[in-house]
């Protein structure tokens, strides 16, 4: 249903693109709306869009004159990386220092980090690549990072500073996060009972809380691995890499719909996809779910 | 916590300093004419990312622009929008929330569920869509990220309403004969109004923040125009010889967020439910005339009151 009513929101915009497509004359643009179907009506060319979607063909791009399923996944590894490197970053910081904050409540560990997520919360994903960018200047100034990687170690060392740039901001919400379903966790009767049972604390948190406090984090970390997704443009445009978000934000650009339908059909699918693993991950984590019958 | 201790916990130093800096990048957008040196958008290729000097006293820009009369007309840019989006959120936003948390029935089922569609979208992507089937340019993008910012407050309105609508004092008001508008409007909502003002506070730290990535990308402010989010993307190749140039608006948006953050805590740290009061003019003159009990030995001024007057003499 949610997708429905995103494609109907795109589904607007063939529309006006005919307005954009008007400089020529009226035989080319006959032909230009024949060759993308534009001479349909728009319940046609919707339920055509549809057709190509289930064969997996995301609609032909105005501007490259080609399937926007080429295009994506011509440049789809930059983000993907880049997504995967910062969410990665992002877990492993994020949930030690939440535990960190909770267990150091008021302590000035639990001050000193709670003021480092403050300001990494407001730091655009802009401004953090610039920075890095003057950065690698300063001390290595004779590193190239333009152009488009062609081997997989090439990736990697590209599209890893862009990573660390994504993950602050999600450190921060993360960290957050972790930190309030810790606290509230220390606070319950069970961890009284492991205590009393003679338990050190470290180990109750270890064995106990961890695994229910880690339940928010992960909803809200398929919440921002969608963010991070198309937010990625902001950190390929400081790093010059050619991703799939500068594609989209291009395509906005140049009003190249089918290639905006098409890219962000294709995040959503991808969103979607990650957030029902992540569902299928709380049954791993908390046995009463796999009993119940939520999910 | 007593209200003198509560008082004393909202004005710490952070929420002093970011009250401080706020006032000063609303009181510059505002008289950014009068404050600015130069006229943003002349362009002056014979001093291009000039260093700072007597006539430019940050420098200049790569096209040779002024880049301290950039940043003040960027604040203004950058404010205005800002507020616009949460404006645009909270006039349908509230509205649509109260009446969903009040009527409930079918309105609330439906709308509830679309904000639930909406909100499962990265919103920067649904902005994307929204301003490839709007056009590109400012105002495309502040209606656009205004929309988006509709369905957390009207969730957020909604709960509230349903919490308030269960409490003894709506009872009340239903059973003296008030009609639905009147409860809403009189009743719930000034009560539940700072709660509303903490969010509106957050969200204009978050559309500063959308905001500068939009235009950032371009999508938003178009050329000459001063933005933070749109200074940052022309100087950002220069980071190299004019660091400053390029970080400054930045860190400009960096702070100004911040401090939109800490106010929102500081005001949320101040409120808790039994007193919701925000430091009021009206208060602030009772105080006044409370200030010096003292010296009417005659006083019938109770203690307590009289704490309550010194304490607001701190506002």
């Amino acid at each position: 249903m949610v997708i429905f009513l995103l494609v109907r929101l795109g589904d607007v915009d063939p529309v006006s693109v005919v307005l954009g497509g008007k400089q020529s004359s009226p035989q080319t643009i006959e032909n230009v709306r024949r060759e993308f179907g534009l001479d349909k009506s728009i319940p046609e060319q919707y339920i055509n869009w549809v057709k190509g979607l289930l064969h997996g063909e995301f609609g032909k791009s105005f501007k490259y004159r080609q399937e926007s399923g080429q295009i994506i996944f011509a440049r789809l590894p930059v983000t993907l990386s880049i997504v995967t490197i910062a969410a990665l970053i992002a877990i492993l910081l994020s949930i030690p220092a939440g535990i960190l904050m909770a267990a150091k409540q008021h302590k000035w560990q639990d001050t000193g980090i709670s003021v480092v997520q403050l300001i990494l919360v407001a730091c655009p994903p802009f401004l953090t690549a610039t920075l890095m960018v003057w950065m690698l200047y300063l001390f290595s100034p004779q590193t190239a990072f333009t152009g488009s990687p062609r081997t997989f170690s090439e990736l990697m060392e590209r599209t890893f500073l862009p990573g660390v740039a994504m993950s602050f901001v999600m450190i921060a919400l993360l960290s957050r996060i972790m930190k309030s379903g810790m606290t509230a966790e220390l606070k319950s009767d069970y961890f009284l009972a492991a205590k009393a049972k003679g338990l050190s604390t470290a180990a109750v948190m270890r064995r106990h809380c961890l695994r229910n406090a880690i339940i928010p984090v992960i909803t809200s970390l398929g919440m921002m691995i969608g963010i991070l997704l198309v937010e990625s443009v902001l950190v390929e445009e400081v790093f010059s890499l050619n991703g799939l978000g500068v594609a989209l934000v291009e395509a906005v650009g140049a009003s190249d719909y089918p290639l905006v339908q098409g890219i962000t059909m294709f995040m959503v699918f991808v969103f979607m996809t990650i957030s029902t693993l992540l569902d299928l991950l709380y049954g791993v984590i908390d046995p009463r779910i796999r009993k119940g019958k939520a999910i | 916590m007593n209200r003198r201790e509560r008082m004393r916990s909202f004005f710490t130093v952070p929420v002093l300093l970011s009250v401080a800096f706020l006032l000063a990048v609303l009181l510059v957008s505002v008289f950014a004419e009068q404050l600015a040196p130069h006229d943003p958008d002349t362009l002056d290729p014979a001093s291009v990312l000039a260093a700072p000097s007597a006539e430019h006293p940050l420098g200049t820009d790569p096209s040779g622009r002024d880049l301290l009369s950039r940043l003040i007309f960027g604040a203004r840019s950058t404010m205005l929008s800002a507020f616009l989006v949460v404006l645009i959120s909270a006039a349908a936003g509230i509205p649509l929330g109260m009446l969903a948390g009040y009527r409930r029935g079918i309105l609330d089922k439906v709308l509830m569920r679309l904000c639930d569609a909406v909100l499962s979208f990265p919103s920067l992507l649904l902005a994307f869509v929204l301003v490839a089937a709007f056009g590109r340019g400012i105002g495309n993008v502040v209606l656009s990220l205004g929309i988006l910012y509709v369905p957390m407050l009207a969730k957020l309105t909604r709960s509230l309403v349903l919490v308030e609508s269960g409490k003894l004092y709506v009872e009340a008001a239903h059973a003296t004969g008030f009609g639905g508008a009147h409860i809403l409007l009189r009743e719930i909502l000034p009560n539940i109004f700072s709660t509303l003002l903490i969010q509106l506070m957050l969200d204009v730290g978050y559309a500063i923040l959308d905001l500068s990535a939009m235009n950032f990308i371009g999508l938003g402010v178009q050329p000459p125009t001063a933005d933070w989010g749109a200074m940052l993307q022309s100087a950002r190749i220069h980071v190299k010889n004019a660091p400053l140039v390029a970080l400054s608006p930045g860190i400009l948006i960096v702070l100004t967020v911040v401090a939109f953050n800490i106010l929102g805590d500081g005001i949320s740290a101040y409120l808790d439910p039994a007193q919701r009061k925000l430091p009021s003019i009206k208060r602030f003159k009772k105080a006044l005339l409370r200030r010096d009990p003292d010296a009417d030995p005659g006083s019938k001024v109770l203690p307590r009151t009289r704490k309550a007057g010194e304490e607001a003499a701190h506002e």
